[in-house]
């Protein structure tokens, strides 16, 4: 409407009318007079209630020549009074189309600042982002010399248009009083500076402050819209936040499906080679009992030939009971349960050399070292477990490295003499670092030791078990050079 | 000269010691008021007088020490003109008005009007502007709001007119007052508001009393 009528136009109709009212007989009655409700109310739709008033102003002043001479000479009769009346009507029009106008362009402004706003606040973005545009937007709506948005995020303030919540502020007494704020003149120059903080609230629950700063004024009616606004913006702001939080929540979801999934195929892969892998464990050592067995049986042998082949069936069967036993620890692990244990006070250094002393006999390519520090506490553990423990351990480190390297067993006390720490170190080729947050898992073998040697993937799930049982923590090492595995059992004091 | 030193000074003294915070500059106002009263009383020539009040007030705003009454040493010159302009629309109209409703005739001695328009630069004017506007306005709109400050000083303004006893009495003369400094001072309110500077507002006034000073009975409060 603005652009269609201007000033000058207004100014024109004005003079027009006037004309006419001169050039048809100036009196108070002139049908003419009339003519001023046209630009009066041109004028109020056009540039809203200022328009309105100085129009309605302007006309009255114009005609008031032709009214006031009537009243002065003949008093206040029929036509006097009629004028008078048309002045009334004029500026009651003038104010009242021009407050409707400006009231109705408010409002339209507001609509269009929400819809801005709903449109901003759709894009998924951090808060600090969607904050600073936020307040990029409000800065073109709201016609304002500064804005400034405070959103609370958890325990930090989120800001636009401002680097901190200074301590008294406008913004930090909305914050805390969650209510509005509002201050007549911040500053000292020739037009006053209104500031207003109103708080962001969604559900009753304050989120943040919009403050805003205008040079002029900032009437009751627009601090009662920018109120409603503060309520409309934490609403949105809200609502984004969710479906923020939603869209991040699928999305993790449908990540953790996946990798579950991804999980339970591998597992399902592992449980199947394990039952091949374990048959074939079970019966490697069940085929040399039952052969010589069988060869002892219906053979006559030497007596130190006998010897030989007693022990060997005695190898295979404390082999064939380790993996049993694996199995059946195996089992109660699956199941959530801790391995059964009879603690008691353990020697270390013979629990060492017991455990090392089976495969130095039966593993005559690998060199073995046991270093045990003097005078060790003893260890408050189950015998029979620890020494399951030691042997898987020392199964390993001679199972995955070269014939003739070394493997190492050793033995400390913690400085602080609560536990007692063993290690295992091998020369192996090692495990590669993606591989070495697995190895505890059951069934898992890394993927560049399956070739190189025998195994269920299940030692290790079983000595942690074991370690986890007593109280005690493990942890393996791995580079290049080795592999080097070590555990800690709580010492008796 | 009581009544110029009573109203007139009374109001710019205000206006001064708001604004500069002290007594001084408005106890030499008061004074060089009286003197140019004085003067006036004696010779015609005397009014010229009154141009000693107008001169204090821009050696403070040169100053840099009216600056809370919105006069400083820069002057906005768009603002000047359309407060001139407005001023001389104003004027006109009520020239216009008076003659044809009231009969009054203008003065036919130059000089008597140069006489008043010296009396309303130094005194009349310069008070009135810088008290109702430079000081009461500016404060109210600062703490309440733009129409506040409007209501507040052209009521006062009203007030400070009507109780004059040197006002001609009269229904006619009463409506016209009102009216016109009503008008005057909405404007010079909005001047002030908008260029931030009471220079424009001073011209409004000004060119409205020259028009009034034309008339035969423009003899308002001497």
């Amino acid at each position: 409407m603005a652009s269609r009528v201007s000033a000058l136009g207004v100014a024109s109709a004005l003079a027009a009318v006037t004309a006419m009212v001169v050039l048809t007989g100036p009196a108070p009655t002139s049908p003419w007079r009339h003519g001023f409700l046209v630009p009066v109310i041109a004028a109020a739709l056009a540039f809203g209630h200022i328009g309105g008033v100085l129009t309605a102003g302007g006309a009255v002043l114009l005609s008031a020549p032709f009214v006031l001479p009537d009243i002065e000479r003949a008093g206040l009769g029929g036509a006097a009074a009629e004028g008078l009346v048309s002045f009334v009507i004029i500026l009651t029009l003038g104010w009242l189309a021009g407050a409707l106008r400006t009231r109705a362009s408010r409002q339209a402004a507001r609509y269009v600042t929400l819809v801005a706003v709903q449109r901003t606040l759709a894009a998924d973005a951090p808060l600090d982002v969607a904050l600073a545009r936020l307040r990029a937007v409000l800065l073109s709506r709201l016609a304002m010399a500064d804005v400034a948005l405070v959103a609370r995020d958890g325990d930090r303030l989120a800001l636009a248009g401002g680097a901190t919540v200074a301590p008294g502020s406008l913004a930090a007494r909305a914050l805390e009083r969650d209510a509005s704020v509002f201050v007549s003149d911040t500053g000292d120059g020739s037009r006053p500076r209104r500031a207003l903080a109103v708080p962001l609230t969604a559900g009753g629950m304050g989120l943040g402050v919009l403050a805003v700063e205008r040079v002029g004024e900032l009437p009751a009616e627009e601090r009662r819209a920018l109120e409603a606004l503060g309520g409309e913006l934490g609403l949105a702001l809200e609502n984004a936040r969710l479906a923020s939080r939603q869209r991040r929540f699928a999305a993790e979801l449908a990540e953790r499906i996946a990798e579950a999934t991804r999980r339970l195929a591998e597992m399902d892969r592992a449980k199947s080679a394990f039952v091949a892998i374990a048959s074939h464990e079970l019966r490697t050592p069940l085929s040399a009992i039952l052969g010589f067995a069988e060869l002892l049986a219906v053979r006559r042998f030497s007596e130190n030939e006998v010897r030989r082949l007693a022990e060997i069936i005695r190898r295979e069967t404390e082999r064939l009971v380790r993996i049993v036993n694996d199995l059946l620890d195996l089992s109660r692990l699956e199941r959530g349960l801790a391995p059964a244990l009879r603690r008691t006070a353990v020697a270390v250094e013979p629990a060492l050399g017991g455990a090392v002393e089976l495969f130095r006999r039966g593993s005559a390519s690998h060199r073995f070292v046991v270093e045990c520090a003097p005078s060790l506490p003893r260890v408050d553990a189950d015998p029979d477990a620890l020494d399951r423990i030691l042997k898987n351990l020392v199964s390993n480190a001679v199972k995955y490295s070269p014939p003739g390297s070394t493997v190492t067993v050793s033995a400390r006390a913690r400085a602080d003499g609560s536990a007692v720490e063993f290690t295992i170190a091998d020369e192996g080729r090692g495990i590669s670092r993606s591989a070495l947050p697995r190895v505890f898992e059951p069934y898992y073998r890394a993927p560049d030791t399956l070739g190189a040697a025998r195994g269920a993937g299940i030692g290790l799930a079983v000595v942690k078990s074991l370690v986890d049982a007593h109280g005690g923590a493990i942890r393996v090492d791995s580079e290049a050079a080795g592999t080097r595995v070590t555990f800690e059992l709580p010492s008796v004091p | 000269m009581a009544t110029v030193v009573a109203g007139h000074g009374a109001l710019l003294a205000t206006a001064l010691a708001w604004a500069t915070r002290a007594s001084g500059p408005a106890w030499v106002a008061l004074a060089l008021l009286g003197g140019a009263a004085a003067a006036a009383r004696l010779h015609r020539l005397g009014a010229l007088a009154y141009l000693a009040p107008a001169l204090w007030v821009a050696f403070l705003a040169a100053r840099g020490r009216l600056a809370a009454l919105g006069l400083a040493a820069s002057i906005p010159f768009r603002a000047l003109a359309l407060g001139f302009a407005l001023g001389a629309f104003i004027g006109a109209h009520l020239l216009i008005s008076a003659s044809r409703t009231l009969g009054y005739r203008l003065r036919d001695d130059p000089g008597e009007v140069a006489v008043w328009i010296a009396y309303d630069l130094g005194a009349n004017v310069l008070a009135a502007e810088g008290f109702f506007r430079g000081a009461l306005f500016n404060r109210v709109q600062r703490r309440a709001s733009f129409a506040t400050g409007v209501a507040v000083s052209t009521a006062a303004c009203l007030i400070r007119y009507l109780v004059d006893p040197l006002l001609p009495r009269g229904a006619a003369i009463v409506i016209g007052t009102v009216f016109y400094l009503s008008l005057v001072s909405v404007v010079n309110c909005w001047l002030l508001w908008w260029s931030g500077s009471l220079v424009p507002a001073f011209a409004t006034s000004m060119s409205f009393f020259a028009a009034y000073r034309m008339l035969e009975s423009g003899g308002l409060s001497r």
